[in-house]
């Protein structure tokens, strides 16, 4: 069975100029498949991240060919990657990010506030259900800044499903949870790969959470030494 | 609220969280342009009141021989080669500066479409007398049915009428000023005493009030006949011709035309002014410099305020950032912003504006100085008030364009790296 490539990189690399020339990522190629829940691990320093950012299209500043659903994105102009960022891409941070001044649900909109597909009741419905995924419907007119770490971290999926992406990126996802709420989003990840075929890429130092997927891709100073 | 658009809610959003602080940026908005109402309202109402004076009392365009300050003397010119000649002590010959051929230019004057009224004059200066007191003035020998034309003389008088005046042999209108000084009232007798040493007894017929106190404490007004006799002239002996024309802005271009088919010099009343004119230049120099000023140290709250909540919100930034706003949408939040504060706070701006003019226009002042006026007169013209009100949106929209900029131009990456 061939699988649909989501993301295809072709000698990736990155360079850091400033204090001094560091080659972060070193000729990488990678390819990332639909419905895959990867992570990609790695010593800090190793590069992990900043491979992250870049796949992420936040980064541009690289060397070699990115390819989103084989698009080159080198092509691509700022305007026309933060369009591709809010159809088709979530983030989930490590620290959550959510906007502490807005209420759980108008945080999850956002994005799709932004893409303005639905109308403001269909998107708020919309919310309201992924929000019900990651049980947290009662939380849902609460000021996001109210919430507990671990509930902020299911908030910030819920934004990263608003807009149906092609994957979600996670960075650090878990970095700043205990192991309860830990195995909480492990799970969340877990279901949405299983219900939704939903694809995943997450860059973690936790050993034990990335042995659990599909795939693990270690760094090492900017190389894959493992796939 | 209940906006679908995410960028005005997210900078509404903002605002509330640090409502002290907006409360001053809309304050510094609201005071700058509440002056600039009030200040720039006062200096252009006094104007407007200046000028509708001056053109009810200067001629739109005057005509009047121009002594030559060199003359030539006679024999110069008929010995022009000038060799050796010698005549020391030459006087020139005593002549009354008048037109000449008056009335054939008055005629030509009244054909013309564009002006409204003639009225030809002859001026002199007078000693006015009335028992002990002694003032010097100018009577204005005009046929006053004419100058009315021009200057409105009957609306302006403060007692009897101009038919008076046309009627009676020996009338004379004083200005209210003049008559104060003397302390002449109606149908007192005053002596009038010429350069010439030729007195003449009138009559008082009227006294009026111009508006302007320079003038109205010196001039009168006199029939023609009687001011020629005063300068022992003959009957057809007129210094000045006065204009009025249909348009008074046309007054510069016209009086050159005349000047060059007169040969007369035609003095129009801006250049009869133009002193003043140049102390109104200085004074909305100075005005608009106090305004503007103000509006500069409001556009600073404004800055302030966008910088404080750019520095605290770059979190805020960078997720948006990175969930697909745009540089632009980051750009138009906090413009936004300083549009709301600028638009709020103009807004009270115009109020208290307009307030402060209902309130200081309605206290009685009673000025007598350059002009004379019961009441402070406001610039209150819808148009006046728009622009100040888009003279404030400019001012915060310029504030809020740099910290706006700063913030499109923040690197999301470098704030999730950060932390």
């Amino acid at each position: 069975m061939s699988r649909e490539i989501i993301i295809r990189t072709q000698n990736l690399g990155k360079i850091f100029r400033d204090p001094v020339e560091f080659h972060a990522l070193k000729k990488i190629n990678l390819e990332i498949y639909r419905g895959e829940f990867s992570a990609i691990t790695g010593a800090s320093g190793s590069g992990k991240s900043t491979l992250l950012y870049v796949l992420s299209t936040l980064d541009t500043d690289y060397t070699g060919k990115l390819f989103f659903e084989e698009e080159d994105l080198s092509q691509k102009s700022k305007n026309g990657l933060a369009e591709l960022r809010n159809q088709k891409i979530g983030f989930v941070f490590q620290f959550h990010y959510l906007l502490h001044d807005f209420t759980v649900i108008e945080n999850v909109m956002l994005p799709g506030l932004k893409l303005g597909l639905l109308s403001e009741s269909q998107l708020r419905k919309k919310a309201l259900e992924k929000l019900e995924i990651l049980g947290l419907p009662d939380q849902a007119e609460k000021k996001a800044g109210k919430l507990s770490g671990g509930q902020q971290q299911r908030v910030a999926i819920a934004r990263a499903m608003i807009n149906d992406p092609v994957i979600i990126f996670g960075d650090e996802p878990t970095g700043n949870l205990d192991s309860v709420n830990t195995k909480n989003v492990f799970d969340v990840f877990k279901s949405l790969k299983e219900q939704f075929n939903q694809t995943i890429l997450v860059v973690t130092h936790d050993q034990e959470f990335a042995g659990k997927t599909d795939r693990i891709i270690k760094l090492h100073d900017g190389e894959v030494v493992k796939d | 609220m209940k906006k679908k658009n995410p960028i005005l809610r997210i900078a509404l959003t903002h605002l509330f969280s640090k409502k002290r602080q907006t409360v001053v940026a809309m304050l510094g908005v609201t005071f700058g342009i509440a002056i600039f109402i009030f200040q720039g309202g006062l200096m252009t109402g006094f104007q407007k009141t200046f000028i509708d004076q001056t053109v009810n009392t200067t001629a739109n365009i005057r005509i009047y021989n121009e002594p030559k300050k060199e003359r030539p003397f006679l024999i110069t010119e008929v010995y022009a080669s000038g060799e050796w000649l010698v005549v020391r002590n030459q006087k020139p010959r005593e002549e009354l500066p008048g037109i000449k051929n008056a009335s054939a230019i008055v005629a030509e004057l009244e054909k013309n479409p564009e002006i409204t009224g003639v009225s030809p004059f002859l001026s002199s200066q007078v000693i006015f007398k009335l028992g002990l007191a002694e003032v010097s003035g100018r009577v204005s020998g005009v046929d006053i049915e004419r100058e009315n034309l021009i200057f409105d003389v009957e609306e302006n008088m403060v007692e009897g009428s101009i038919s008076k005046l046309a009627t009676m042999n020996n009338g004379i209108i004083l200005g209210d000023g003049l008559a104060e000084l003397l302390g002449a009232k109606m149908n007192d007798n005053i002596l009038l005493i010429s350069p010439m040493g030729v007195s003449v007894e009138v009559k008082v017929a009227g006294i009026n009030h111009s508006g302007l106190t320079e003038v109205d404490k010196q001039r009168a007004y006199l029939s023609i006949r009687n001011t020629q006799k005063l300068l022992l002239a003959d009957g057809s002996y007129i210094t000045d011709i006065n204009l009025k024309l249909k348009d008074f802005n046309k007054a510069e271009i016209l009086a050159r035309e005349l000047e060059k088919k007169f040969g007369y010099r035609c003095l129009d009343w801006k250049e009869a002014n133009v002193n003043v004119f140049g102390i109104f230049k200085i004074q909305n120099l100075i005005t608009y410099l106090i305004i503007i000023s103000i509006l500069v140290v409001s556009g600073f709250g404004i800055f302030n305020i966008l910088m404080m909540i750019i520095y605290e919100k770059l979190p805020d930034i960078a997720i948006l950032k990175a969930v697909g706003y745009k540089d632009r949408d980051i750009m138009k939040i906090f413009l936004t912003e300083s549009l709301i504060i600028g638009f709020t706070g103009g807004i009270f701006g115009l109020v208290l504006g307009f307030l402060l003019q209902q309130i200081i226009g309605n206290i009685e002042m009673d000025i007598k100085g350059f002009v004379s006026m019961k009441y402070l007169q406001f610039n209150n013209s819808p148009i006046f008030f728009v622009s100040a009100f888009i003279f404030g949106l400019v001012a915060t929209a310029l504030a809020g364009y740099f910290p706006a900029r700063k913030a499109s131009r923040v690197d999301a990456i470098d704030i999730i790296r950060a932390k």
